[in-house]
């Protein structure tokens, strides 16, 4: 009996969790077209569905109905593979984000998320560095140069600020002493200057652009640079695998800001608040995710594009060098007893 | 259950390490050295050790195998079957490698299946066998000098690569072609 409720627990908790994260990956589509109609003094998708809340739900369908393109000199086994392994690990990230610190399923099933594992920031960094592969495989299986330019940018790109990105999150976990994801969150617990976000302002600022890096998200989209590269390492993809590079790269977004959250700005706890009730974890946790969704967006649509060159250099010269001293200050802290 | 699942997992590790040698096509070899590695990371998380699981995808299928794909993407190597036979491929060690990987996998697997490799000192894990706080003391304090000796190993290795490249930039291709032929029967 305790056995089949633990399963029961897992399934409901990845059903909701999973279910959660492409809704919210559609909704982002519907948010990107708006916000940047807003921005550009336009009106946006309002045609399907009352304020064109429909609109993710159809251009899905279109999607399946349109024809499905294989170029004759594609390496077709890798060019069909190439969609599922980028949306795969992008959407297996969010099995260790928690969202609240107790489960409301069952008691002590612990916190709210699908896998509570002590090495949750290896493992959602581990699966957001094996995101590379699919938009690698695309780009070089589509057998074409705008693709292969696109792959090579996005995964030189990618590697260069996953260090970045990495150490400045060791500083995180050398302050917390933890490699777990909710206890991480839980220790942001209290007022609002307990949040990272106040003792770690350098960590912060380093970690949020290079989510933007490891997203291929403007103003570092070279991977799909529409006025030198076409469509980038998709060009050549049409229909449902076209669609799947698209999900996948929201979802990615959508745990990339998870990320952020839970590191830096206290995950599922509200400020001055400890012991919050489980929903209203979960609401602060979506309602500060959201708003880092809408940064993204934001960003895209205000911002320029930059050179690759300098992307490069910035994620070297500047970066790297940065995010080591800001580790190693850290760290002498923390042995000091000071932080 | 486990059990079931280890030989599945050794299955496909092996399969994969085998597709390594066997493949004429470069990218289909990297990409069967990932599914290996990922097999491995499999049974590590399979055998309780979660940290040296998630440190194989991150460094090795993450970090290691992306430089391997940008270089057989960047050398644009294609099929080399056209230009041998099969026999020439048999001397040129194609079924020679995948042998040698094979033999070298089932004498691992007796060791592993007698038990009795056990590390000459064991350390004190109280039945947690992931305890990091307890690997960063033991890799800092009983095991720095080895693990020194390794990071200088890689610095070393990094330092050679630079000049290598810096020469082969300086007009001898002699380097350059000789380490694109290796990279070639090698990957």
């Amino acid at each position: 009996m305790d056995m089949l409720i633990t399963i029961a627990v897992i399934v409901v908790k990845i059903t909701c969790i999973y279910g959660g994260m492409i809704v919210i990956a559609a909704l982002t589509t519907l948010a990107e077209r708006k916000v940047s109609a807003w921005i550009q003094f336009r009106h946006g998708p309002n045609r399907v569905g009352p304020w064109g809340i429909l609109q993710p739900l159809a251009d899905g369908v279109k999607f399946i109905f349109k024809e499905e393109l294989v170029p004759d000199s594609a390496n077709k086994w890798m060019f069909r593979m190439a969609p599922a392994l980028s949306a795969m690990p992008a959407m297996m990230g969010v099995a260790v984000i928690p969202f609240a610190a107790e489960s409301p399923l069952y008691k002590d099933s612990g916190p709210l998320a699908i896998a509570d594992l002590d090495i949750g920031v290896l493992y959602v960094l581990a699966f957001s560095g094996l995101s590379i592969y699919g938009i690698i495989l695309g780009g070089w299986a589509s057998n074409s140069k705008f693709s292969l330019l696109g792959a090579i940018r996005a995964s030189a790109q990618m590697v260069s600020y996953e260090l970045a990105m990495i150490l400045s999150i060791m500083a995180i976990v050398v302050m917390s002493g933890s490699f777990n994801m909710t206890e991480i969150a839980s220790l942001q617990a209290g007022p609002l200057w307990n949040w990272n976000i106040f003792s770690q302002p350098v960590a912060f600022m380093l970690f949020l652009i290079a989510t933007f890096a490891e997203t291929n998200r403007h103003p570092f989209d070279f991977a799909e640079c529409e006025p030198e590269l076409v469509g980038g390492f998709h060009t050549e993809y049409s229909s449902m695998r076209f669609a799947l590079f698209f999900l996948g790269e929201y979802c990615a977004i959508f745990v990339m800001c998870c990320m952020t959250v839970v590191f830096f700005l206290g995950g599922f706890e509200v400020p001055f608040w400890e012991d919050a009730p489980w929903f209203i974890q979960v609401g602060a946790m979506v309602s500060k995710v959201v708003a880092f969704l809408f940064l993204f967006i934001w960003v895209r649509w205000t911002i320029p594009r930059f050179r690759f060159d300098q992307l490069m250099g910035l994620g070297w010269k500047v970066f790297l060098p940065v995010a080591l001293v800001n580790l190693l200050i850290t760290g002498g802290l923390v042995s000091a007893g000071i932080l | 259950m486990a059990s079931l699942l280890f030989y599945a997992l050794s299955a496909i590790a092996v399969l994969c390490a085998l597709g390594v040698v066997i493949s004429r096509n470069p990218m289909q070899s990297v990409l069967n050295l990932l599914g290996s590695f990922v097999a491995v990371a499999a049974i590590y998380l399979l055998a309780g050790f979660q940290f040296l699981a998630a440190a194989q995808i991150l460094v090795y299928a993450g970090a290691i195998m992306v430089l391997f794909i940008f270089v057989v993407m960047l050398l644009n190597l294609t099929d080399r079957e056209e230009s041998q036979s099969v026999w020439m491929g048999l001397f040129n060690g194609r079924i020679l490698g995948s042998l040698a990987v094979f033999a070298g996998l089932t004498v691992s697997g007796l060791i592993a299946a007698n038990g009795n490799f056990a590390p000459v000192d064991t350390i004190s894990h109280d039945g947690n066998l992931d305890n990091m706080t307890l690997l960063a003391e033991v890799l800092f304090s009983k095991y720095m000098l080895p693990f020194e000796a390794a990071s200088l190993l890689l610095l070393a290795t990094l330092v050679g690569v630079m000049l290598l490249a810096k020469r082969e930039r300086n007009g001898e291709r002699h380097g350059a072609q000789l380490s694109s032929q290796d990279g070639g029967s090698e990957a």
